[in-house]
């Protein structure tokens, strides 16, 4: 591969090639030794990785029909590539905000300074879908209610490195995280020895030691459970692997039960045993049909009141979602200042707040140049790009808007960096996001680098799994 | 700490796999059996499917019982729900479940099975790639047990994973015996047409060793006993040796082992003391094809309590 094949493009930021075609300083080295492999060695080395993804059983689930099929992980070998001094500011970037987001949750759910202070709008709060009336007054360990997080960056063309969403229910990605980097360590066994690349494996053991602090009072050894749907869950083999790396049991709701002593216990062969820490994959509604839906066959029945008895953590804390709203994001700048006395570290996406007359007004005046996205849902599903939708599409997303204002929110589309893909053979420039995971409980930590996700289709800027969107692993290098 | 949910998943998980191989085992030795056999000496391919106990379900999917459909039936066929390949699926199905107990290579080399059985079946039916593809899976099989052994802990997972084993193994190995065996010591003193001498006489030493083959007993039966093989020899050393880890004797073993170490041993030893005794009447009707045959009833008659005590102390409980 030659320095030619990843043309420098205009308008658009690559990771690892600047806009007069040289590499960046953090990604010469990759470069350089990519130079020295012909394309039909790099092409060899995709097969590779994609086999050994194949026969370790790295895989996701999609739906189609109805039913659930388990895919290989689709991965590409090229990595993404970011400079040790930048992502230190990143990390601090992220522990300011999600420290400042869980105030602003503990607060929601106790004395609501942030609204009698003018600061929030309490009508948000009020017509907020993820707002939990059952949490009111809860008090979770330390404070901390969005205890696992993962917050999506993307990079426009100057360069700026936004946040774009943060995910605060049951953020999922870290698996990939850790399997991308043991792939790329068998692929690129060469160049690991040449440069100084952050390891990413202790991820779970700070996963550990999070869910070891907030146990409830008292308990200095918890028993922790992995809480998953099930088998069926398109994550399922993340929850499957972060138990086997906590050295927890994976459990279903069916595993659980609250008993008389308001204690969560699991159901093992050899009879109850006491469960102190859930760090639950499931969402809210689910978590505890005597609470919320009551047919849920996923959830147990009584974990709320065990949770607010303070017999068990429950990682993220029920609740935690009212912060993780594309409404309440665009809020999340005055939120920090507000609670932190600082200046965001990382800016948001400029956000127009259709909840506002005016700001709909505007969004419906230029949505075709504009990301259209509902409030509350994940996955890629019900958003709208203004310059690549038919003027019918664009028209029934005005009256969905209309519909319901404060479930919508708008931002201009960001151009996204790119990072050189092998595609077909060829290697071409594809958009990235990147979402590194936060964890905060007693203390708090940030994963070193995340999971780049990338969109495989030509100029496509959709980077989901479920929707054609591939990964790479992220290198964090300390350049000399 | 081991969920009921668990446990039973890592009990049949073993029960699967176990069930594969010894699949694979006796079609091997008994597609080399064939070949050694002379044509005059009809071949039926029958007894698979009394051993495999699929006779009923194969009678109705298939026309003739000729050794092409009987292997497929046994090897490839995903209908059949005790073939290699729907058991080495249901293996991986019920180890992706319980990734978290086991160590990683577990789960990497089922998986891989996995994904070799399903391109290769065909060629596992087909005379000339099938002692190759049985003998992978035979060898995938040694090679989960290595990392069993090698890098499990002795936790509740691990003696689930035995217990299950075990007790799939001696039922197999129960099965051999009481199909195959009974039917050879009954056939023994039948007289061939061509010169009267009797079928033991002239083919017995080919199909004794083609029996203990196909529970990959030969060699350790010979280096027990030192002599040529004779058939009441050969059927106590299946049930009875306990220096030979497959047979039902040593399995008795392990599964008591298992029990003990596990909860509410209390409870469930109770069941092997029974099949310890069914065990110690079986020394003296080991000459006896009819008996024999009985026997093994009572065998599997056992282990199936054994079967049902588990799930009971372990799976359904909720104490």
């Amino acid at each position: 591969m030659t320095m030619a094949h990843v043309r420098a493009q205009v308008d658009v930021w690559d990771e690892l090639v600047a806009a007069d075609g040289t590499p960046r300083p953090a990604a010469a080295a990759l470069l350089a030794q990519l130079a020295t492999l012909e394309h039909s060695e790099l092409q060899e080395r995709q097969t590779l990785a994609e086999v050994d993804i194949l026969t370790m059983g790295i895989t996701f689930t999609v739906y189609s029909d109805g039913k659930g099929i388990d895919r290989a992980w689709p991965f590409d070998i090229i990595p993404r590539v970011i400079a040790a001094s930048e992502w230190r500011r990143i990390e601090q970037g992220l522990k300011q905000r999600l420290s400042a987001i869980n105030q602003f949750i503990d607060d929601v759910y106790h004395d609501q300074n942030i609204i009698r202070d003018g600061v929030f709008p309490a009508d948000l709060l009020q017509h907020s879908v993820n707002f939990r009336p059952e949490c009111v007054g809860a008090n979770p360990a330390h404070g901390v209610w969005a205890h696992i997080s993962g917050s999506d960056l993307v990079r426009d063309s100057d360069g700026t490195m936004y946040v774009l969403e943060d995910n605060l229910r049951v953020p999922s990605g870290v698996s990939y995280v850790l399997e991308n980097r043991a792939i790329s360590k068998r692929v690129f066994a060469d160049l690991f020895a040449q440069q100084s690349i952050l390891p990413v494996d202790s991820y779970t053991d700070e996963l550990n030691r999070m869910l070891v602090s907030i146990a409830p009072e008292g308990v200095h050894n918890p028993t922790i459970a992995v809480l998953t749907p099930g088998v069926y869950n398109s994550a399922y083999f993340e929850h499957s692997f972060l138990a086997q790396r906590l050295g927890a049991a994976l459990v279903e709701g069916a595993d659980l039960v609250v008993a008389d002593d308001e204690c969560v216990y699991m159901r093992t062969i050899g009879g109850r045993e006491r469960v102190h820490v859930i760090y639950r994959r499931i969402d809210d509604l689910f978590l505890d049909p005597e609470a919320f839906i009551a047919d849920s066959a996923l959830g147990v029945p009584g974990l709320m009141r065990a949770w607010r008895a303070g017999t068990v953590a429950i990682a993220n804390a029920p609740g935690a979602g009212v912060a993780d709203d594309k409404v309440v994001y665009a809020w999340v700048p005055d939120i920090i200042r507000y609670y932190t006395g600082e200046e965001p570290l990382i800016p948001n996406v400029p956000t127009y707040r259709c909840v506002y007359p005016d700001e709909m007004a505007y969004v419906i005046e230029h949505i075709d140049q504009l990301v259209v996205k509902p409030a509350n849902e994940s996955g890629g599903y019900g958003i709208l790009i203004g310059d690549r939708a038919s003027r019918s599409e664009l028209d029934a997303h005005i009256a969905l808007i209309e519909g319901d204002p404060r479930n919508w929110v708008a931002q201009p589309i960001l151009s996204l960096s790119t990072v050189p893909t092998l595609c077909d053979g060829e290697i071409e420039p594809r958009h990235v996001d990147l979402r590194p995971f936060i964890l905060s409980g007693a203390g708090s930590y940030v994963s070193a680098g995340g999971l780049t996700r990338v969109a495989l289709r030509k100029g496509s800027l959709i980077v989901n799994s479920s929707q054609g969107g591939g990964s790479k692993d992220t290198w964090i290098v300390e350049a000399d | 700490m081991l969920l009921s949910r668990v446990a039973d998943s890592l009990f049949w998980g073993a029960r699967y796999l176990e069930r594969a191989q010894d699949t694979a085992r006796i079609v091997r030795s008994f597609t080399e059996l064939v070949i050694d056999l002379p044509i005059s000496v009809t071949s039926s391919w029958e007894p698979l499917l009394a051993v495999t106990g699929t006779r009923v379900d194969y009678d109705e999917r298939y026309e003739s019982v000729e050794e092409m459909p009987i292997v497929r039936h046994l090897v490839a066929d995903t209908a059949n729900s005790s073939s290699v390949i729907t058991c080495v699926a249901n293996a991986r199905e019920n180890l992706r479940t319980t990734r978290e107990v086991l160590p990683r290579e577990a789960w990497q080399t089922v998986n891989d099975l996995h994904l070799y059985v399903g391109a290769n079946a065909a060629g596992g039916v087909e005379r000339r790639s099938r002692a190759r593809f049985l003998g992978r899976v035979i060898a995938d099989g040694q090679q989960l047990d290595g990392v069993m052994t090698t890098i499990m802990n002795r936790d509740e997972a691990y003696e689930f994973w035995r217990l299950g084993e075990s007790i799939e193994r001696a039922d197999m190995t129960t099965r051999v015996v009481g199909v195959r065996a009974a039917a050879l010591l009954a056939e023994g003193w039948a007289q061939l047409p061509e010169d009267g001498r009797t079928v033991a006489e002239v083919h017995d030493d080919v199909q004794w060793m083609g029996l203990l083959r196909s529970v990959s007993a030969l060699q350790m039966y010979q280096r027990v006993t030192r002599g040529p093989i004779d058939g009441a020899g050969a059927v106590r050393f299946l049930l009875l040796e306990p220096q030979f880890p497959r047979s039902v004797a040593s399995c008795a073993i392990r599964v008591r082992e298992a029990l003990t170490r596990l909860p509410r041993s209390k409870e469930t030893l109770p069941a092997v003391d029974e099949l310890d005794i069914v065990l110690a009447g079986l020394q003296a009707r080991a000459d006896d094809g009819a008996s024999l045959d009985a026997a093994m009833d009572e065998v599997q008659l056992a282990l199936g309590t054994i079967n049902a005590v588990v799930v009971d102390a372990f799976v359904r409980s909720d104490r």
